[in-house]
C-alpha cells in the first residue's frame, strides 16, 4: 500500500494548495517529504494544529511512517484531547495550541516532526478519527487510507490542467467530511483551496469564486445560507455534494435550480462506517435497489428501521466501545429509514440524538441541565423541524407550583448557555401542563 | 408598513437581543439578511421564532425552496404565504 505521499497525483507541481489567508503547498513538497530521526516506526501521534495547510503536510509526511495518528480537531477542548491522546496511546502532541502536555506525553511544534528519513517500504498506519457530538469524550474510530480513500475518484493523469477540478474547503480536515475533500484533491488530482471560515460567509464565496472552485462539499444548512448570499450563482460549481446531515428535496431542488450545470451529489457516511454511497438523481432517500446492489461495493441492509452498512474496507474490529458491528461486518448506522414509494428515507437517528446543521446534541443532556434549574419540576427535550439548520432544540417544561414562567424561562436560557454549546441550548421552551409516562414513569420520548 | 412587517421586525429584535445581547440593528428594505450578523442558528431561531408567534412558515410552506437575500425579499415571501382570513 503507498503512502499519501507516494499517492500524490503527479498532475499538478505546483500551488496543490492554496488558502485564502495566503498560504501556498507545492505538490513536490508533499511527495518529497521525510519525518526527523527520531520519530520512528512505532510511533503514535496525537495531531491538533490550527492551519489546515499544517495538517495536511503533517500527514503527508507521517502517514507510512508512524503506527498512528490521531486526528484532533482544533476546536476540541485541549482537556479532552489530552484524555484522547492519552486512549490512544499516544507519546506526543505535534501542536501549536496545546498549553501542555501530561505524564509521558510532550508537545512539540510542526517543524521539528519533519526530517530526512524516509521508509522506502511504506507501513500501514492508523488514521484515527473522531466522532463528533456535544457530549462527554468523542469515540476514536479507527480508519486506514485505504478505507478513507476508498471512495477517491482519480481524474486521468492526462487531464489538462484546466479540466482538473479545484475543490473548496469548508470543513475541518480532521473531521470526516473535510478530510474526504482533502483526499479527494490530493489523490484524485486536482488542487484544493483552503478557505478562512472564520470570515463572513459572502467573503468566503468571494474567496471560493476567486479561486475558480468547481466543487464544493458542504451541509445542506450551509448551503442553504450560501444560497442566501448575492452573487452564489458565479461560483464555477461542476459539482455540489451535500453531506451531514439529511438532505431534504427543497434543498436539492433550490441547487439544482441555482447551479444547473452542476452535478448534484449526497453523500452518506459516517465517521465509523466511512463513505456509504452518494446519490447522484437529485432526489432525497436513496433508490431501494441499493438494498440489492449499492454503488461502491457496499452492502446495505435494513434491521428494525435501522440501517446497516458493510463497508467493503475498513479498519473496524467487533468490540470498539459504542460502535456495534453484527458477526457479518454490518456497522450499525443509528439511522432510522422508512421505505417509500421505491426510496429509502431516513427519519432521523435511533437515540433522539438531535442534528443541527451537522452538530449533533443528546436530548437527556440538555434535559439534565434544564433539571437544574429553580421551578422545573419536568423536562422533556425534542427536535423541531427547521428549513434553516435542519433541526432545533425545543425543550417542553412542567413548572412547579407557584414558579413564574417568565423568571423560569429566562433562568433556563441563562444556565443552559453557560453550561451547553450554542447549539443544544433550547431554541424554543414552552411549558406545558403534564408528560404522558409510560409503566415504568419514565417520560414516554416521541419523534426523532 | 404592514402588521406583518411589524411583526417581522418585533420578532427580529426580540431574537437579536437574545442571540447576542445588543441592541438589534435597524433593517432597511435592502439589507442583506447574512449581513445582519445573524448566524445560520440565529436565523433558524428567527424563522421558528416568527413561526411560533404568526402560526406560520413559509418556507415549510412553500412548495419550492426559496431563500430571501433582501429584508424586503423576506417580507414579502412572508406576506405571499401569510393565510387569507
Amino acid at each position: 500500500m503507498n503512502s499519501l505521499a507516494q499517492q500524490i497525483a503527479p498532475q499538478l507541481a505546483d500551488a496543490l494548495i492554496v488558502s485564502s489567508s495566503g498560504g501556498t503547498v507545492r505538490g513536490a513538497d508533499l511527495r518529497n517529504t521525510g519525518v526527523a530521526l527520531d520519530i520512528g516506526a512505532d510511533t503514535r501521534i496525537a495531531l491538533k494544529l490550527h492551519d489546515p495547510l499544517d495538517v495536511v503536510r503533517a500527514l503527508a509526511a507521517l502517514d507510512g511512517q508512524v503506527k498512528a495518528v490521531l486526528l484532533l480537531s482544533h476546536a476540541l477542548a485541549p482537556e479532552t484531547a489530552l484524555v484522547l491522546a492519552q486512549i490512544a496511546g499516544c507519546t506526543f502532541f505535534v501542536s501549536d495550541m496545546m498549553p501542555k502536555g501530561a505524564d509521558g506525553i510532550s508537545v512539540r511544534p510542526l517543524e521539528t516532526v519533519f526530517g530526512p528519513h524516509r521508509r522506502q517500504d511504506p507501513q500501514p498506519t492508523e488514521w484515527l478519527m473522531t466522532t463528533s457530538g456535544t457530549t462527554g469524550i468523542p469515540k476514536i474510530v479507527p480508519h486506514t487510507l485505504r478505507s478513507l480513500a476508498r471512495s477517491v475518484y482519480r481524474f486521468s493523469r492526462d487531464s489538462d490542467q484546466s479540466a482538473l477540478p479545484v475543490w473548496g474547503l469548508l470543513y475541518d480536515p480532521t473531521r470526516f467530511a473535510g478530510l474526504q475533500v482533502v483526499l479527494q484533491a490530493l489523490i484524485g488530482g486536482g488542487r484544493l483551496a483552503v478557505i478562512d471560515t472564520t470570515l463572513p460567509l459572502a467573503d468566503q464565496v468571494t474567496a471560493l469564486a476567486d479561486h475558480g472552485c468547481t466543487h464544493l462539499s458542504a451541509t445542506p444548512t450551509l448551503w442553504r445560507r450560501l444560497m442566501m448570499v448575492p452573487g452564489h450563482g458565479r461560483l464555477p460549481l461542476h459539482q455540489v455534494t451535500l453531506g451531514g446531515e439529511i438532505a431534504d428535496q427543497p434543498t436539492l431542488n433550490a441547487l439544482r435550480a441555482a447551479f444547473p450545470a452542476a452535478r448534484l451529489s449526497h453523500i452518506y457516511a459516517s465517521t465509523e462506517a466511512g463513505v456509504g454511497f452518494s446519490v447522484t438523481d437529485g432526489l432525497a432517500g436513496f433508490p431501494q435497489s441499493y438494498l440489492d446492489k449499492a454503488p461502491g461495493n457496499v452492502r446495505l441492509k435494513i434491521e428494525d428501521d435501522i440501517l446497516w452498512l458493510r463497508p467493503p474496507v475498513t479498519a473496524l474490529v467487533a468490540g470498539l466501545p459504542g460502535i456495534e458491528v453484527d458477526a457479518a461486518g454490518y456497522v450499525r448506522s443509528g439511522d432510522r429509514v422508512s421505505l417509500d414509494g421505491g426510496r429509502v428515507m431516513f427519519m432521523g437517528r435511533e437515540n433522539g440524538l438531535i442534528n443541527i446543521g451537522g452538530v449533533k446534541v443528546y436530548p437527556e443532556t440538555v434535559e439534565a441541565v434544564v433539571k437544574t434549574v429553580a421551578g422545573v419540576a419536568l423536562v422533556q427535550v425534542s427536535a423541531k423541524r427547521s428549513p434553516v439548520t435542519g433541526a432545533l432544540v425545543v425543550a417542553e417544561v412542567q413548572l412547579d407550583v407557584g414558579a413564574d414562567p417568565d423568571t423560569t424561562r429566562r433562568l433556563i436560557q441563562e444556565v443552559c448557555r453557560a453550561r451547553l454549546d450554542r447549539e443544544a441550548v433550547p431554541a424554543i421552551i414552552r411549558f406545558v401542563a403534564g408528560f404522558a409516562t409510560n409503566a415504568a414513569g419514565k417520560l414516554v420520548r416521541t419523534g426523532g | 408598513m404592514s402588521q406583518l412587517e411589524n411583526d417581522i421586525r418585533r420578532v427580529f429584535a426580540e431574537v437579536w437581543v437574545l442571540e447576542k445581547g445588543s441592541t438589534s440593528p435597524t433593517l432597511m428594505a435592502d439589507t442583506i439578511l447574512l449581513d445582519t450578523g445573524l448566524d445560520s442558528l440565529g436565523f433558524a431561531i428567527f424563522v421558528s421564532s416568527l413561526d411560533e408567534a404568526l402560526g406560520f412558515d413559509p418556507f415549510t410552506l412553500a412548495e419550492d425552496a426559496f431563500y430571501p437575500q433582501t429584508f424586503s425579499e423576506f417580507v414579502a415571501f412572508y406576506e405571499r404565504y401569510q393565510p387569507k382570513t
